[in-house]
């Protein structure tokens, strides 16, 4: 491993996520046209790489061979490697993952990740099909059941085995709705996201709330990335990957284990960590994977930044905002910003990279960060993929 | 043609329609959730099979002894595809279970809400997720007892959930 390259994310660009009144090549013209602007210095025939982040194409667009689709609706020929990546909910940082492995090894010099996803169909029955495909589906996903009820039994054991709250769940969301106020191309910009009022939302699967879940969304984002040689061409302040950490132990949900010890993020953390050569406490940001509340609880516990069971008791108290230990999705979240499956993981790596060069809005700016965990789950948290990010100076 | 081909040809018999558990509505084959489970279209049709016969069964390694969900053809483990069938217990309890109160797949927009959960089987070291029919989401606890039934959905196939004990 020591003839590794060094790789940076160099810039990027989230289009608006929402329900939006536009196709899949459209939302993908969209990332192209964000990204160049974003990075003025790029040029597209500067571009030897195309990785395309998307999970159901086939199904809420449906659309196979997406990999040259999306080239040529950003304008891009790739010469290199074009492919596509798919990991249902972590397919964005798989784009990523995969562009970081091709210029690392002197494949690639410089790539585009780009995550594109349109799930808002005019037959959400279809849509909520598609989600339940994501699970092993003729022993799973046959009994009709999608994420959210997943998540609720994941909620249900940290409850009965911790004591955890309903009301510690709010303080998740209420947290990453008020970062997402502050995010532009965040999906939900409510004024008053106060933990009263997430408490009295209806209940989609008990007992999580409509404020627990993230949503259905349609959106995209994009990255390019350089070999260290090529990073100041683009960039005064690239965000260098320095470590990533993945684990997959399960797929049936028979062979799950504990609902709320989730083993295979705690070995993916504790190589990305590894890795980077850094521990839990040198992080100043993390975005995490909170597709529910509950995820982002068991989280905390798994990667370590606080004890086993604690989780709720680290949010309740503020330890994952402004001001504590480190920010946990300063983005807004899946939560606020919504989850487009493939594209959630390119706009936290943008994310990443705008909170380095400190120039997001003062509201959910993170105070001088010189480290980032970015972590998607990915199914029914069966699968964990991190990266760690340095920021460049 | 040749006579292999025409042999290929009279194996292919259609799919049926796919209908939903309660047959409300059917569903186009790439929407349909239910596994293939004739003997010419999956190595597992046994498992079906003996669900006909109101037995819940799966595979165990020969080598390793363990037991397999779901049934599978190779051991994972062992690398070995000696595995036998074996009959699993027909009853358990909850550990953990919710409600789909709301974003049912197509085709099980009029089941909403139901019950799901995974049950820890009696004396066996297996976790089954599945439906739980028999009470409404309210009336359900984690510890409760429940046993296996089959159920058959309207194009023939079988599968299996769990019923409230005594429900
Ligand atoms: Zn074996």
């Amino acid at each position: 491993m020591s003839a590794r390259r060094d790789v940076a994310v160099v810039g990027g660009a989230t289009v608006k996520f929402g329900i939006r009144p536009a196709t899949w090549p459209e939302l993908a013209q969209e990332a192209g046209l964000a990204l160049f602007r974003a990075v003025p210095a790029l040029a597209s025939a500067d571009v030897d790489s195309l990785f395309v982040g998307a999970a159901e194409p086939e199904r809420f667009a449906f659309q196979s061979h997406v990999a040259p689709l999306a080239a040529e609706q950003m304008g891009l020929t790739p010469h290199r490697i074009l492919q596509r990546t798919e990991l249902a909910c972590a397919s964005g940082q798989s784009a990523i993952r995969s562009a970081y492995a091709a210029i690392a090894s002197g494949l690639s010099d410089v790539a585009v990740a780009v995550g594109v996803e349109k799930m808002n169909l005019p037959s959400m029955a279809e849509a909520n099909t598609a989600m339940a495909c994501v699970m092993d589906r003729p022993w799973d996903g046959v009994h009709g059941a999608t994420a959210p009820p997943f998540f609720a039994m994941v909620a249900q054991r940290h409850m009965l085995e911790y004591g955890t709250t309903e009301d510690q769940l709010a303080a998740v969301s209420e947290k990453n709705h008020r970062f997402a106020n502050a995010n532009p191309t965040a999906q939900f910009h409510e004024k008053t996201f106060a933990r009263e009022k997430l408490l009295s939302l209806p209940l989609v699967a008990p007992p999580l709330r409509l404020g627990d879940c993230s949503s259905m969304t349609d959106g995209a984002a994009a990255v390019v990335l350089t070999s260290g040689e090529l990073a100041r061409r683009y960039t005064d302040s690239p965000a260098w990957i320095r470590g990533s950490g993945q684990y997959s132990d399960f797929h049936n949900l028979a062979n799950a284990g504990s609902l709320t010890d989730w083993v295979g993020l705690r070995r993916a953390g504790a190589e990305a960590f590894r890795s980077a050569g850094i521990t839990p406490g040198d992080l100043d940001m993390a975005e995490l994977h909170d597709c529910f509340t509950i995820s982002e609880i068991v989280e905390y516990e798994a990667l370590g930044l606080c004890p086993k069971g604690e989780g709720g008791r680290f949010v309740a108290d503020g330890r994952s905002d402004l001001g504590g230990d480190l920010v946990v999705n300063p983005r807004g979240g899946l939560l606020g910003c919504g989850h487009p499956l493939g594209a959630t993981g390119v706009a936290q790596a943008v994310e990443v990279f705008e909170q380095f060069a400190q120039k997001v809005d003062p509201r959910r700016q993170v105070p001088d960060p010189h480290w980032a965990l970015v972590h998607n789950l990915s199914g029914s948290a069966n699968v964990h993929s991190l990266m760690v990010y340095e920021r460049g100076g | 043609m040749t006579e292999a081909a025409v042999e290929l040809a009279k194996k292919k018999r259609p799919v049926e329609a796919a209908p939903s558990a309660t047959g409300a509505a059917s569903v186009p084959f790439l929407l349909d959730f239910y596994p293939l489970e004739r003997d010419d279209q999956t190595r597992l049709a046994r498992f079906y099979a003996a669900l006909r016969d109101g037995r819940l069964t799966t595979t165990r390694c020969r080598r390793d002894g363990g037991l397999l969900w779901p049934p599978r053809t190779v051991c994972p483990r062992c690398h070995d595809d000696a595995l036998d069938w074996v009959d699993l217990p027909m009853r358990g309890q909850i550990y953990a279970f919710s409600a789909v109160l709301a974003g049912a797949p197509l085709g099980m927009e009029g089941e909403v809400p139901f019950v799901v959960g995974l049950v820890d089987l009696d004396g066996a070291p297996l976790r089954l997720f599945g439906r739980i029919e028999g009470t409404p989401w309210t009336g359900v606890r984690i510890g409760q007892a429940v046993r296996v039934e089959a159920y058959t959905i309207p194009d023939g196939r079988v599968f299996y959930r769990f019923r409230m004990d005594g429900r």
